[in-house]
């Protein structure tokens, strides 16, 4: 099963949100949970970037790569980020795949690639 | 709202202290009792960030009232990540400035190296949105350094400029005796030499070594008080004339413009509002450098220099000891280290002792309005304040 | 009689070609230089790193009780082909650091002790040994352990050393991991750092003599402190630190 991160937008109003909040910051309503969830889309550009070396204890790798990506639609989004040479406003495209380890859990999330 | 004094301070050294948090707590408690000549106490806050994720303990403000024989005043602990210093501290403001209580206590502290340096790394990471960022292991240089690169692109700011702070700041913090770091280092030892990658490697690119902060123990407190209990305190009149706060995004990719720190300049804004003056009069900053890039931005956030300009005032000297702004004569959290819980009262602290003129090599002449940015998360959550001399 | 006992006892050792001293700037702007030591230097340098055995924190008591067994065994010609480098500023001593020839092409890191702090000299002097046992010595391999996390995390996970567990090192069997030649050449810039030859004066200076630290990592100024801490709520923590404080002494 191919998985996905989900956006959620507001039933009210369209905005989309990722992560998710209570209260939509378009129109705040106050009803609970009137957003609908959308798969977000897997492709955008760098926004910004950085090499991670001193890394948590859970990462041992020598250098963890991290970026900004805003996906096509406006949403932006934080990810690990798998290019040797990243340049900023270059197009990448996102899959969902592990991205820590903690003991007996799996955490999934965003890798970008360049495109 | 009553105006509000400062009648007493004090501060522990900054560095690793075996001793337990309640302690590092109530010793600079002490100190500023002493200092106001006051022990009549109505109500104690503590800042502190760490103490039921790191030091094991809850509660933390019920053990520090009752360790400085203060019971039966009120006590909590104030949690607002880095910022916890400045946000205690306009907790005391508003609580004298109501008329609810006349003397209360604002004591921070922190005890990061009680665990190793992977677990502080982790604990500051929890700053982090749990679902968006924190998985992928983002920690607070990774954000500031995804922050410095846009910097780069769009004003011009290179490792040069971010190396100078690094410069002023830790050797600054060689005037300053409760300073955790207490060594020289040059340009030339961390950029230009041949070895500098080895004496200052990337620890997220762009930011080196030398562009952290150190993890730091340490306490600070300021003792804040009415107009009629300060004139029974024999110590020169500093008012805490303005705060101000604001919020952002928790999640960094969220702010609406990536290269501003909306927050700082509207808590900013807010605090000289209530002050009734504005950036121009400022005579002396304390910013928050946990990444030398976050003195750049905020100088230029608070109004003290135009948007995109901040690096150019520090090649300028504008901002050294002896230069138009002064900003971190302390040795800022760079040189002076980062307690987290105890960092916005060492800035206030630093401010306080500037005002009353008693700062030594490091005074800076005729203060006479002094400021302090304490950055939370990573510019999620802002307090600034200002003080001013009056007598 | 002696003469022939000695001959048993004492390893014969290859003739190993010598490490070529070498200058960096710290940090600070300080220079300090690396370089080889002989048996000559060996009494001063245990008198510098025996008072770092009392020191008990930060693992300093034992690798400064290994490295001053390591030394006196090699003064004695008791282990065979080990070497010593020294990083000196000012000729006052800032690191020892030692290893040995298992074979030819296979080299062994024993200890990296600094003795002045903040300026990442433990980095440039471990960046040394590893320069000595590849480039020089032609090892195809130098096997590595960590007592420290720290040292750990700085050797093992920054330069992905590969494990050799199944090899014991001579350092308590403790898994050990090893620096092969190939990961040497990715991690070269990093490694094989520093200017050669050392100016005049400044060699001169450092061979004149290897004075003690003026500022060596000390013992907690309360050796109960960290356990005190714990469990003493009666205050007299307190009341030492502001001793130490009226007393000016700076807590590390």
């Amino acid at each position: 099963m191919e998985r996905r991160i989900y956006a959620y937008r507001c039933r009210s109003c369209g905005t989309a949100h990722y992560p998710f909040r209570m209260r939509c910051k378009g129109c705040g309503n106050l009803e609970f949970f009137e957003f609908d969830a959308e798969p977000l889309p897997t492709a955008g550009t760098l926004l910004t970037f950085t090499h991670v070396h001193n890394l948590p204890a859970e990462y041992e790798v020598e250098r963890l790569g991290l970026g900004v990506v805003e996906l096509e639609g406006g949403v932006r989004v934080t990810g690990q980020m798998d290019i040797d040479r990243p340049e900023l406003g270059m197009p990448v495209s996102g899959s969902v795949e592990v991205v820590r380890h903690e003991p007996y859990e799996d955490y999934w999330g965003l890798v970008f690639r360049a495109v | 709202m009553r105006s509000v004094y400062v009648a007493g301070i004090g501060i522990t050294s900054f560095g690793r202290l075996e001793y337990p948090l309640a302690e590092i707590a109530a010793y600079p408690a002490m100190m500023a009792m002493k200092d106001a000549g006051l022990t009549e106490v109505e109500q104690v806050y503590v800042a502190n960030m760490g103490s039921g994720r790191i030091n094991h303990q809850t509660g933390l403000a019920s053990a520090v009232v009752d360790t400085l024989s203060l019971t039966p005043a009120g006590a909590e602990v104030i949690e607002n990540g880095p910022a916890s210093g400045a946000s205690a501290l306009k907790q005391g403001m508003l609580a004298v400035g109501s008329g609810m209580y006349d003397v209360v206590l604002v004591t921070g502290a922190e005890r990061m190296r009680e665990v190793n340096n992977l677990d502080a790394t982790d604990f500051i990471a929890t700053l982090t949105h749990p679902l968006s960022e924190y998985v992928y292991g983002v920690t607070l240089p990774a954000h500031a350094a995804m922050f410095t690169r846009l910097y780069m692109a769009k004003y011009g700011v290179t490792e040069r400029h971010l190396a100078m702070v690094a410069v002023k700041n830790q050797n600054q913090a060689m005037t300053n005796a409760f300073a955790h770091l207490q060594q020289r280092i040059t340009i030339e030892g961390i950029l230009d030499s041949p070895e500098a990658m080895t004496n200052n490697p990337y620890v997220a690119e762009p930011l080196r070594f030398f562009d952290c902060c150190p993890v730091s123990d340490g306490g600070a407190c300021l003792i804040l008080v009415s107009e009629d209990a300060m004139a029974g305190v024999d110590r020169p009149w500093v008012r805490l004339a303005g705060v101000g706060q604001a919020t952002d995004t928790h999640a960094v990719a969220e702010r609406t413009d990536p290269t501003e720190l909306t927050a700082v300049r509207l808590a900013a804004e807010r605090s000289f509002a209530m002050a009734g003056c504005g950036p121009a009069d400022v005579d002396v900053a304390e910013l928050h450098d946990a990444f030398t890039i976050l003195e750049i931005a905020e100088s230029e956030e608070a109004g003290f220099f135009g948007k995109g300009e901040g690096h150019l005032a520090l090649e300028q000297g504008e901002t050294c000891h002896g230069g138009s702004l002064p900003i971190n004569v302390s040795g800022g959290l760079k040189g002076r280290g980062h307690p987290v819980g105890a960092t916005g009262i060492a800035q206030a602290h630093e401010i306080v002792t500037q005002l009353r003129h008693e700062a030594g090599a490091r005074q800076v002449d005729d203060a006479a309005i002094g400021f302090t940015c304490n950055f939370g998360g990573f510019g999620n959550n802002v307090v600034c304040l200002t003080f001013i001399k009056e007598r | 009689m002696a003469v022939d006992l000695e001959k048993t006892l004492r390893p014969i050792d290859a003739d190993l070609p010598p490490y070529p001293a070498k200058w960096v700037t710290l940090a600070s702007g300080d220079e300090m230089v690396i370089r080889q030591v002989g048996r000559d230097d060996v009494s001063t340098l245990l008198a510098h790193v025996e008072p770092l055995i009392h020191v008990e924190r930060d693992y300093y008591d034992i690798v400064a009780a290994r490295v001053y067994a390591e030394l006196l065994a090699y003064h004695v010609h008791r282990v065979q082909d080990e070497y010593v480098l020294v990083a000196q500023i000012d000729g006052e001593l800032a690191a020892v650091v030692n290893g040995r020839q298992v074979k030819p092409g296979l080299g062994m890191s024993l200890h990296t002790l600094a003795l002045r702090r903040g300026l990442r000299i433990g980095a440039h002097a471990f960046a040394a040994k590893m320069e000595y046992h590849i480039d020089i010595l032609g090892h195809d391999e130098v096997l590595v352990v960590a007592e420290s996390p720290i040292g750990f995390r700085r050797w093992m996970i920054e330069y992905q050393l590969e494990e050799r567990f199944d090899t014991p090192h001579e350092l308590g069997g403790v898994p050990s991991y090893a620096l092969t030649r190939e990961l040497f050449e990715r991690a070269r810039r990093k490694l094989v750092v520093g200017r050669r030859p050392v100016p005049t004066e400044l060699l001169a200076k450092a061979q004149e003599a290897i004075l003690p630290p003026t500022d060596p990592p000390t013992a907690p100024a309360d050796l109960l402190a960290a356990t005190r801490a714990r469990y003493d709520t009666t205050g007299t923590a307190v009341m030492m630190q502001r001793r130490i404080q009226e007393q000016g002494v700076h807590d590390a």
